[in-house]
């Protein structure tokens, strides 16, 4: 009669009214339990979720629907939310053992899943041949690796890239810079140079730099230095990162760039809102894929430089744009594994995705497409293709995924003045160090 | 029996004093059940929570006062109090100041009332909207509209969003003009006031100054203490204003950090819903006093015609 | 409209206050409504710059100043109502579906209890009402999974059912303690009266207090309306299929700062979602009106 089994739903449930019993039992029944690796006869339903504008859930919905065409039995279940809401909710639903079947996730929130137990591993799809990895570009698919398995399926690629207003270069006369040879110290003249041509009008630069993961991680590249190590702690090097706010604190004192509360301002409206695309700066850092955006809000001719150099250093890494994962909870991991094939290796899913979610990691199917490109596509991989990139990306370790939003605060400080550079840095990377320290 | 009641016995009023146990059951069953089957299981859960070391994903893990002891050296934690603090202090007697002149302004014969009270409403049904972040920016930007007015004066203004220093006024502004929410409970206040007081004034002769003061104040107490009540607990748990206009930093440098905020951003953000329970029961204890204190003072200044 | 609004609000003042010196009034209502007007001025302002901005087209959003329209742009309208599987009104109706259960449950529950703890005397009566309003103070954040947990054991996720089951419980504590203070203000003469004559408590509550509250209801009513309409945190957790989306969780689908947010869509899609909150205010007000000056003063 009495059931024994803690993880019955009927034991939950009567848990669940007396409140605090049901504390110690969330999300301690089925991660991991989720079906076998094996297709099933009967009718499966999936859900599938992702994050993003009401232009990626129409292309996702319809690459959905093919799916479904090719497979009878299977019904999917689209979910979308936007990105920070997504993960409030992914959190929740995985707390309660209820979440959704193909997940797409982030670099800086995947270890956080991965090392707790939280997803399948790829490879046994693979084994099982509901899944194809071969296609996939090798230092992109690596990313998605952790503790001896392929836990995330990188679905495409993205590289930080600086966006140049090429109509205001003309109205200032003032000429294209040679990305191949240019350094941070040109980058600085011709920033300042094109502020003072505009009289007060303009900014020749944003700060582009020191509040965010990529360009930091760019920087410190570029000198040899990681952010992460493989062991995923923080190996930053606390002096690099302080050369890098004094270089802006430089631009921002000449005038070269704009004012750290224009850059505050920036924050929050989204690219095609940005001073860069409202015409009152000339350059600002993006990436490359959302050179579409931009050029669609601001309605300038708007291009993409590569990153000034430092003693001919790669800096540039080729990050993830979001992967597809599925849940170790999920009950048909079989199916899931089919639909992430389908979404990521298909030509049909490709003819409806594009370049939507980046430049595809599947180096088949970007050739594929290359022939459809419209213009910005065509900016955004003639870009990506240009670019010499280093040592693959070192992912955010467990622990690390508030690592942004560190950064940002804590470069901000230093750029209204609040904190000293070097203070500021050690307490950068005690913090984020903390953090991961608290997951082990 | 309670020992009020027992009191109210001895003083011989027992009438009054025989409990209506019975009837009271039947009024208050869909909230009793609500209590027990809804609200007090989660609360118990989270009371548990903040007990545990728990990420959301794995099971929670006992680590006593752990959570507790991390809130003494927690920086953020006490610059979120600072900034939290602030804000309840100033928005809340600001909003309220303003909701009670308008109401009472627009409770008295002006033509179109109906039109000026839904105009005045109009900001607080656009409160949570994520057009906000956008909007504020075109009011208190470096170019917004703010600065634009400052310029005519010949004062230079400054990015008043973007910067640590006035960060946080434009949000207690922002809370401030959508102040609609307790106007409305004040017009339905002023509405209730029965008109045989007014009427006993007038015969009195009573100037209309004397008699707002005289009658509408005190009448309206007990609406003020419940808008002056709630929005302290509204304010203290103030998040969605500046998780949108913020893009959910808080920034700039953490100085529109709500406590709400930082709690949620421990909770989902770093997988740290142990610790976030514990903020959470802190703040309920900050709240609790809070609200103690303001029952505990109504007693001098608050008229209940029962 | 606004006639007869301020005709019906206007005979117990009028009645009191004699108009005396007429032209003195006059200028002081013009200095109220120059007030009036210029406080709305600003506090519409950006109220109508969406409102402009979604008339604009998209790469001139955040490119030209103020509220002067160059062209009329109704693009972003049609653009928004048909960016998703269904059509921006069908989020509506789901919306209207849970603002509307919660209505009926807020009005008839709270009601209820704030009547015991206002006209009940019972044991431990301000030990719960001290408890009532110690679940107002937790912070959603923290209740939101473990209630999660909950109602997905009960198989309503994805169903409007948490976000209207609740409000049939009075689990909202502050329309409860609004209503209190509200009943407070009545005169007890009143239901002693009716008690006199033999009335129960369920008859004064339905024919004495209730009536003379429908300023607290139509408050109730107003912001039970406003606020689920507005309500994201829990309708984001709960209605997880696009089938139950509402109106808060299709207008923030519009944003992703990575690939670019549609921001003229996303304005004229809030300036429809507005329009019938907007409405439901404008029409609904009448009723904040009838307190018990109008109504039960005697």
């Amino acid at each position: 009669m009495r059931s024994t089994d803690p993880c019955s739903r009927r034991a939950l449930a009567k848990a669940g009214l007396l409140g605090a019993a049901s504390a110690p039992l969330l999300a301690s029944c089925g991660f991991g339990r989720g079906g076998e690796m094996v297709l099933s006869d009967e009718p499966v339903e999936l859900r599938l979720s992702w994050w993003g504008s009401d232009l990626r859930t129409q292309q996702t919905n319809e690459a959905v629907a093919a799916f479904e065409a090719e497979h009878p039995n299977i019904t999917v279940r689209g979910e979308y939310k936007e990105f920070g809401a997504y993960w409030d909710g992914l959190a929740t639903t995985f707390a309660a053992n209820d979440a959704p079947d193909v997940i797409q996730m982030d670099e800086q929130y995947f270890k956080s899943y991965s090392a707790r137990g939280a997803l399948v591993d790829l490879n046994e799809a693979e084994a099982a041949g509901f899944l194809d990895l071969s296609r996939i570009e090798e230092d992109l698919l690596v990313t998605g690796q952790a503790e001896g398995g392929q836990f995330a399926l990188p679905i495409g690629s993205g590289v930080i890239a600086l966006a140049v207003n090429a109509d205001m270069l003309a109205q200032y006369g003032m000429d294209m810079p040679d990305d191949t040879t240019w350094t941070w110290d040109d980058y600085a003249a011709i920033a300042l140079e094109l502020t003072e041509r505009g009289g007060g009008d303009i900014t020749g630069s944003g700060i582009t730099g020191g509040v965010d993961v990529a360009s930091v991680r760019y920087w410190v590249r570029q000198r040899g230095n990681e952010l992460f190590g493989e062991n995923g702690d923080v190996t930053l090097d606390p002096d690099l990162l302080v050369e890098l706010w004094e270089y802006y604190i430089g631009m921002i004192e000449s005038g070269a760039s704009g004012t750290p509360q224009q850059m505050v301002e920036d924050t929050g409206v989204g690219v095609e809102g940005g001073r860069l695309a409202t015409g009152r700066t000339a350059f600002g850092l993006i990436h490359n894929t959302q050179i579409s955006a931009l050029r669609r809000g601001s309605g300038a001719d708007m291009r993409l430089l590569q990153m000034p150099q430092h003693d001919g250093m790669p800096g540039n890494f080729i990050k993830p744009s979001m992967y597809w994962a599925v849940s170790a909870g999920s009950e048909h991991p079989a199916e899931s594994s089919l639909l992430v094939d389908f979404l990521v290796n298909s030509e049909a899913a490709a003819d409806v995705l594009g370049t939507e979610r980046g430049v595809p990691a599947n180096t088949e199917i970007l050739e594929y497409l290359t022939p459809q490109f419209d213009e910005s596509d065509r900016i955004a991989v003639d870009y990506l293709e240009a670019v010499v990139p280093g040592d693959p990306l070192i992912v955010t370790p467990n622990g690390g995924s508030n690592v942004n939003p560190l950064i940002t605060r804590i470069g901000q400080e230093v750029y209204f003045g609040e904190t000293a550079p070097d203070e500021a840095a050690e307490a950068l990377i005690d913090e984020l160090q903390g953090e991961i320290d608290a997951t082990k | 029996m309670t020992a009020t009641a027992e009191l109210r016995g001895l003083r011989g009023d027992r009438a009054k004093a025989k409990p209506e146990n019975k009837a009271a059951f039947w009024f208050l069953l869909p909230w009793f059940l609500g209590l027990f089957a809804v609200t007090l299981g989660p609360m118990a859960a989270s009371f548990y929570l903040s007990f545990t070391d728990y990420n959301l994903l794995q099971p929670p893990e006992f680590t006593g006062l752990g959570n507790f002891e991390r809130m003494l050296t927690d920086e953020r934690l006490h610059s979120s109090l600072g900034v939290t603090f602030t804000y309840v202090l100033v928005s809340v007697p600001l909003q309220l100041g303003l909701a009670l002149a308008l109401a009472v302004l627009l409770d008295r014969g002006v033509r179109g009332l109906a039109f000026y009270r839904s105009v005045f409403y109009l900001p607080s049904l656009l409160g949570a909207s994520v057009a906000i972040a956008v909007l504020w920016r075109t009011v208190f930007g470096t170019e917004g509209l703010f600065n634009e007015g400052l310029g005519l004066f010949g004062i230079e203004g400054r990015g008043w969003i973007s910067d640590p220093e006035t960060a946080l006024s434009t949000l207690i502004t922002l809370n401030v003009w959508t102040f609609g929410s307790p106007m409305v409970i004040f017009l339905a206040g002023l509405r209730q006031i029965p008109a045989m007081y007014y009427e006993a004034a007038a015969v009195d002769g009573a100037s209309p100054l004397r008699r707002f003061a005289s009658v509408t104040l005190p009448l309206l107490t007990p609406i003020i203490f419940f808008n002056l009540v709630l929005q302290i607990i509204n304010a203290f748990q103030s998040f969605t204003q500046a998780f949108i206009v913020s893009g959910g930093t808080g920034g700039p440098v953490d100085s529109t950090l709500f406590f709400s905020l930082f709690l949620y951003q421990r909770g989902f953000g770093n997988f740290d819903m142990g610790y976030a329970s514990a903020l959470a029961w802190l703040l309920l204890v900050i709240i609790g006093a809070f609200t103690a204190i303001n029952f505990w003072a109504s007693k001098y200044w608050v008229y209940y015609d029962d | 409209m606004t006639d007869t609004l301020t005709r019906t609000a206007a005979p117990r003042r009028e009645s009191a206050v004699r108009p005396v010196r007429r032209s003195r009034g006059r200028v002081r209502a013009f200095c109220k409504h120059l007030l009036l007007v210029a406080c709305a001025g600003v506090m519409l302002y950006p109220v109508l710059w969406m409102v402009v901005s979604s008339l604009r087209p998209n790469d001139e959003i955040f490119r030209s100043p103020g509220l002067i329209l160059a062209e009329l742009e109704t693009g972003n309208y049609e653009a928004g109502w048909n960016a998703f599987e269904h059509p921006f009104g069908y989020f509506m109706v789901n919306s209207a579906i849970v603002v509307l259960g919660a209505i009926i449950g807020n009005l008839i529950a709270c009601s209820m209890a704030a009547y015991g703890f206002a006209r009940l005397e019972f044991t431990g009566r301000r030990w719960w009402f001290a408890v009532m309003l110690l679940t107002l103070m937790l912070p959603i954040h923290v209740i939101i999974v473990p209630q999660y947990v909950l109602f997905s054991e009960f198989g309503w996720v994805n169903t409007f059912l948490p976000l209207i089951v609740p409000k049939f419980l009075a689990t909202d504590a502050f329309f409860v303690f609004l209503m209190v203070q509200f009943i407070r203000g009545i005169p007890r003469e009143l239901d002693e009266a009716a008690r006199i004559d033999g009335a129960g408590h369920p008859r004064i509550y339905l024919r004495i207090v209730l009536p003379l509250m429908v300023p607290a209801l139509a408050t109730t009513a107003i912001f039970t309306f406003i606020w689920t309409w507005n309500d994201f945190f829990s309708q984001l957790i709960y209605l997880i299929d696009p089938d139950m989306h509402t109106v808060p969780l299709a207008l923030r689908a519009f944003v992703d700062a990575q690939a670019g947010t549609n921001w003229g869509a996303t304005f004229a899609m809030s300036t429809v979602s507005l329009l019938p909150v907007f409405l439901v205010f404008l029409f609904g007000q009448r009723f904040l009106l009838r307190g018990i000056a109008t109504t039960g003063g005697k």
